[in-house]
């Protein structure tokens, strides 16, 4: 495994995140752990993409993990759950994918469009992964809510 | 009527409806409601509260949806205030004034930089070069102020998306093409992901799995609206420079 790749992503997911946690004006002392949110959320991912997983498994066990963690650390750090967990899944969904899938679509309509079989299968891949990487970090985020929901009921 | 206000103020500032139902629920219960029963929409908010026997059904109209973590969270101790220390409707109704008016904003040129670094991280994180850092950097904080001064004049959301896709993209791939970078493409793409509406995306699946699928379609459409207009900005500043993806 590449470390020093883990580490990189780490790094930048988690300044990404706090610059996001600015942006949604949290509490400067919550951005710490809005950084340190992204941080974990990218180095699973990194992780389970050296691994040989798909995007969207790794965004999966990535958005899993941040939702587990935070929950379980919510009430000593005072931050809502889902403000905390969502700021730290945003360097996570695909904006860079969904920007070229419409491209690809734009150029699908030109008049004379250049490669039209190869750009059709390459942007409706693009639009399939963004459809599916924040369908699984929206998910990888709600289970452990809602699985926190269910063992309170029990009690 | 003041838990709708609640509900109002909390959906602008970016909660799931599953947040918003629960918080006006308690604030309307917390003030003695019997029975509440609440739609959540994607431009209004209906409520019918039940006292004794008779009920009063009230609806208000939603602004534009936003994200605010310091006032979603001011909002949400004082509901806990509200069922704790029992306040009365009035002293509720006047620190939620007090909060709606006093809660801080961190300064526009914070929240420009902020968004420039969290661009050039984002760059870092799809691999372009380290000739755009600075470009990608400059571009996106670029691209929030003139966003910020845009939306402050109240022009159309998704115009904004295209004019600062536009000039981001521009700006970051002239610069990082000057620099020598081998990756210029992809700066122009990480100066404008600045737009990408995460919250929306993610509360759209929120609110369709939580039992909203009505408002998660409603926001899952307003955010694919803004990505076409933002890689409308993307491609026109790809015609300019002559650079493909």
């Amino acid at each position: 495994m590449d470390y020093s790749k883990v580490l990189h992503q780490t790094l930048f997911g988690g300044l990404a995140a706090m610059g996001f946690g600015v942006l949604f004006n949290m509490y400067r002392r919550h951005l710490l752990w809005c950084g340190l949110a992204g941080g974990l959320a990218l180095g699973v991912r990194t992780i389970g993409l050296q691994l040989g997983w798909s995007l969207e498994a790794a965004s999966f066990a990535a958005a899993l993990t941040v939702g587990s963690v935070v929950q379980i650390f919510q009430e000593r750090i005072g931050v809502s759950r889902n403000i905390l967990d969502v700021a730290g899944c945003i360097p996570m969904v695909p904006g860079l994918f969904a920007t070229k899938a419409i491209l690809g679509f734009f150029a699908l309509t030109a008049p004379v469009p250049k490669n039209p079989d190869e750009t059709l299968i390459v942007s409706v891949e693009y639009f399939l992964r963004v459809a599916f990487t924040v369908g699984a970090i929206g998910t990888g985020l709600a289970i452990p809510s809602l699985m926190l929901k269910v063992l309170a009921g029990k009690k | 009527m003041l838990a709708m206000e609640f509900g109002r103020i909390l959906m602008e500032c970016g909660a799931s409806a599953r947040i918003v139902e629960e918080y006006v629920i308690r604030v309307a219960e917390g003030l003695g409601a019997k029975r509440v029963d609440l739609r959540v929409g994607y431009a209004s908010l209906a409520i019918t509260v039940g006292i004794s026997d008779s009920g009063i059904t009230r609806m208000r109209k939603v602004g534009h949806l936003g994200v605010n973590q310091r006032l979603d969270q001011g909002l949400r101790q004082l509901v806990r205030r509200l069922e704790t220390e029992k306040l009365s409707l009035d002293v509720t109704e006047a620190e939620l004034a007090r909060l709606v008016k006093e809660t801080p904003r961190h300064p526009g040129w914070l929240v420009d930089l902020a968004v420039g670094l969290a661009c050039a991280s984002f760059s870092r994180l799809l691999d372009v070069d380290w000739q755009a850092f600075l470009p990608v950097f400059g571009a996106a904080a670029i691209g929030q102020f003139v966003r910020r001064q845009l939306l402050m004049r109240h022009v159309n959301v998704f115009i904004v998306a295209t004019v600062v896709a536009f000039l981001a993209s521009f700006i970051s791939g002239l610069a990082s093409r000057w620099w020598l970078s081998g990756t210029v493409d992809r700066a122009m793409v990480s100066a404008v992901l600045l737009l990408v509406p995460g919250v929306p995306a993610l509360n759209a699946q929120y609110d369709v799995m939580g039992g909203h699928p009505t408002l998660g379609n409603a926001r899952a459409v307003w955010v694919g609206t803004i990505l076409i207009f933002l890689a409308i900005g993307v491609w026109l500043s790809q015609m300019v420079l002559g650079e493909g993806l």
